[in-house]
């Protein structure tokens, strides 16, 4: 095996398990008071311009408004079209927008890579001439996305290194990080453009790699710029989970656990029982007007606080 | 970079005041306030305030911090202040605000889509130190360098490098009470990070850690309440003697005869109002009492500890302070055995009670809370009362959307509804609804009345609303024409009486502000004389 793919094991390995324990940290996190910000889709009818179930009288005898269709749709907007920013800083969104839907044709397109490399694993051949629709399927699928990938990516790459380097308030903001953060991200886009359009048109040398990675198989070495775009995108997976890179990730709870979380605390449910939790907490903020000991002790100081 | 522009690294290092507020550099208002002549001055510090108290950020002091005396004081200010950043990240310390603020930590990818959001910043010129993520960008590269494994390290390879001086700490501490928390940042930003959370943690290291608070939310908001009855001062005997008053004025303003429920056991509603209402603004309980009478409702006011007085400024600076505020109002509902409270004409005190105590109330505390904008709507819809609309047609009328209540809470229609029903003339802000610009009061700025904030709120943060106002009326801003400005929320009028005033706003352009209730008995038609009393109070 060479160093490409010993680098590539321990980087994908690498990825998962910071990843994964960066989300598992986060998901494990106590209970934290409610903090809604409206409009939330979720909400059937009044999410359209932010009403809440709190418009009710009584509002908790009356049935859950809760539409689960509603919130997929406003998450699909965003995630795919970055429906925020489209509304909010339309100058930035032409830059945001294709870089990250190159980035999202990559991961589509490394989905394909994998598949196709599992494919011909057990001898399906990925190609345009090949038999059947599978394979040419594949193929193509794996041609549009990879290439619009690195194109989207490259362009709003660019774009938004412009708009951090001449853009008054974004250059204000932006530290070394974040210029190194983009140039990182381009130079996978470049070296993943420059493989295709010189050494692998039909990205089989790419394919050929993941299917010797995942059969544990001593990879051949490949060529120049394909190899050059192995190592920027394992240094990537070493790199991306310490940065604000895994956003995409930390979306799901800042929407979800955060700005969406409107669940009421209904007596006796799992939520009455983690605040019941958390108010037996300890904790030391040192002001005097803080009594030491748990949360509901503290919260609960009301003589002492009345004979100061 | 511009001579004017502020790094993150001049705000920690350059010495003396970093910024001097200059009214001519602020954004130009819609006429007749279009003339920097007939704007409000800037007051400065005089100079023994500037030596004697922090004020190096903006010249401006809502805290009223003195400045330490010597090395080692400063040395000691520190050090509460790294220890207090650290419990920010605890999961026992802070588990009521550790998992968003992590988030916001962890996340922001710095695209400044908030800048565009925030009234404070945009109506400042654009200075760099009130942009959103300024201060956020200086807690995160804190919270890398002195609470993350290996900080110190990374914090030198990101180029994120700052330490933590006094200079620094003093400028933040007075930033964090710079921004209303209205969360208009927070709701544009794409990745959902909370730059005006940032805010809100920031100011529970002072409080909760080094006791730093701003007088009026703290010794004379919060601890006042808990100790008296109210944030007011207004403790249980005044208290019964102004509702007593205040039955009489009804008595002689409507002709209705009639005591007002107090401390009744097994009534269905327990109404708490904010209770500088009863001092500032009595027709506004007085028209709750009205309209409730009229439709026979089953409620009590209390005369308890902190059950007259729906406030509960913690939410804004202090969670330990919220909790026993909030515990004191859900305490006094459990023993008067009512259904559910209902919350009078105040933002904050509805986010409070609803929103943030649900992860505070358990068990016999867990008593259902709504909003009056609800129980007016449905009160207007059942026909209970008899209506007129045209009664109100002499004024225009428009519609202040609180923050707490509507961006924070989604109550948004009901106050349109009852808001529609009532008046003939009402004509809507833009943006309105969930987009709405904060009165410039949020987060405490109304009641803090000390120095020369009152002119930071009145011609920085409250700028946008005035804007938005004079917008809505701008074909007939000429004074004779009456227009009212409805505001149910107690605070965004406690904003607005300072605002309007420094303005002249009801002597130039004849416009009033008030709460919806009142435009409500305003209409009612078994009431002979107009309730609204047109004229400036």
């Amino acid at each position: 095996m060479n160093a490409l793919q010993l680098a590539g094991y321990v980087a994908v390995v690498f990825f998962a398990v910071s990843l994964a324990a960066k989300m598992i940290k986060i998901a494990r996190m106590p209970i934290h008071i409610r903090w809604d910000l409206y409009p939330i889709p979720h909400e059937k009818r009044k999410g359209a311009y932010g009403g809440s179930y709190f418009e009710e009288v009584d509002w908790w005898t009356k049935p859950s408004n809760f539409s689960r269709l509603a919130e997929i749709k406003a998450m699909a907007a965003e995630i795919l079209f970055v429906q925020s920013l489209f509304h909010h800083n339309r100058s930035l969104w032409y830059a945001s927008f294709p870089f990250h839907f190159g980035l999202y044709c990559l991961v589509v397109f490394m989905a394909l890579l994998l598949m196709g490399a599992i494919l011909g694993a057990v001898g399906i051949d990925i190609a345009s001439g090949s038999a059947g629709l599978v394979g040419p399927g594949v193929h193509y699928l794996t041609l549009v996305t990879g290439s619009a990938g690195w194109i989207l990516g490259a362009i709003g790459a660019v774009g938004l290194l412009a708009a951090r380097t001449f853009g008054n308030e974004l250059r204000k903001a932006s530290v070394r990080s974040d210029y190194f953060n983009l140039i990182f991200l381009l130079a996978i886009f470049v070296a993943g453009l420059v493989a295709w359009l010189t050494v692998d048109p039909g990205y089989t040398h790419m394919r050929g790699f993941v299917q010797y990675m995942i059969t544990f198989q001593p990879a051949p070495a490949l060529p120049g710029s394909v190899t050059a775009l192995g190592w920027i995108v394992i240094a990537l997976l070493f790199y991306s989970p310490f940065t604000h890179m895994t956003h995409m990730f930390g979306k799901y709870f800042t929407y979800h656990t955060v700005r969406w979380e409107d669940h009421p605390n209904i007596r006796g449910s799992k939520i009455e029982k983690a605040v019941t939790e958390a108010l037996g907490y300890k904790l030391s903020w040192a002001a005097p007007h803080i009594k030491k000991g748990t949360w509901a002790e503290a919260a609960t100081d009301w003589e002492k606080q009345g004979n100061e | 970079m511009s001579k004017d522009e502020i790094t993150i690294r001049d705000f920690c290092r350059r010495t003396g005041q970093l910024v001097e507020l200059d009214p001519g550099h602020f954004l130009l208002l819609p006429p007749p306030y279009d003339k920097l002549d007939i704007q409000p001055k800037f007051t400065r510090l005089s100079e023994e305030n500037r030596k004697k108290l922090e004020s190096d950020l903006d010249g401006v002091s809502a805290l009223k911090f003195p400045r330490p005396q010597n090395e080692d004081e400063k040395r000691v200010l520190v050090e509460k202040f790294l220890s207090g950043l650290k419990k920010l990240f605890d999961r026992q310390e802070n588990w009521t605000f550790m998992q968003p603020l992590f988030l916001t930590m962890e996340f922001c990818a710095k695209c400044q889509t908030c800048a565009a959001a925030c009234p404070i910043y945009n109506e400042s010129g654009r200075l760099d130190i009130y942009r959103p993520t300024f201060r956020s960008d200086i807690l995160r590269r804190l919270y890398k360098k002195y609470v993350k494994t290996g900080g110190q390290f990374f914090a030198k390879l990101s180029g994120n490098d700052i330490d933590a001086s006094w200079t620094m700490i003093a400028r933040l501490m007075e930033l964090s009470y710079r921004c209303t928390v209205c969360r208009r940042c927070a709701q544009s930003c794409p990745i959902g990070v909370d730059n005006g959370l940032v805010t809100r943690e920031l100011r529970k290291i002072f409080s909760q850690e080094m006791g730093i608070t701003v007088e009026p939310l703290h010794a004379k908001g919060s601890v006042n309440q808990l100790r008296t009855g109210s944030s007011t001062g207004m403790s249980r005997t005044p208290f019964l003697d102004n509702v007593e008053f205040l039955e009489e004025e009804v008595e002689e303003r409507t002709g209705m005869k009639f005591k007002w429920p107090m401390d009744k056991a097994g009534a269905d509603i327990l109404l708490i109002h904010n209770a500088g209402e009863f001092l500032a603004w009595p027709e506004n309980p007085e028209a709750f009492a009205i309209i409730l009478e009229a439709a026979g409702i089953s409620y009590t006011l209390s005369s308890d500890l902190c059950a007259y007085d729906g406030v509960n400024y913690g939410v804004w600076y202090d969670d330990v302070q919220f909790a026993k505020v909030a515990l004191q109002h859900a305490e006094v509902a459990r023993r008067l055995g009512v259904k559910k409270i209902v919350i009078g004409e105040c933002g904050h005190a509805h986010k409070a009670l609803t929103v943030i105590a649900d992860r505070v109330f358990t068990g016999e505390h867990n008593i259902p809370r709504e909003s009056s904008m609800t129980l007016l709507h449905e009160i207007i819809k059942s026909g209970r009362l008899k209506l007129d609309a045209s009664r109100n047609d002499d004024m225009t009328t428009t519609l202040h959307d609180p923050c707490n209540l509507v961006r924070l809470m989604g109550v948004v229609e009901p106050q349109r509804e009852v808001l529609r029903a009532v008046s003939n003339r009402f004509r809507e802000m833009e943006p309105h609804g969930v987009n709405n610009y904060c009165c410039g009061g949020g987060s405490g700025f109304a009641i803090t009345k000390d120095l020369n904030f009152p002119d930071f709120r009145n011609q920085i943060s409250s700028r946008t609303k005035l804007r938005q106002i004079l917008d809505v009326f701008q074909d007939i801003i000429e004074p004779e024409h009456k227009k009212y400005v409805c505001a149910p929320c107690s605070n965004c009028k406690g904003a607005m009486r300072d605002m309007f005033a420094a303005y002249g706003l009801f002597e130039r352009c004849n416009i009033l502000y008030g709460g919806l209730v009142e435009l409500v008995v305003n209409a009612m038609v078994d009431i002979d004389k107009p309730f609204i009393e047109w004229e400036w109070h």
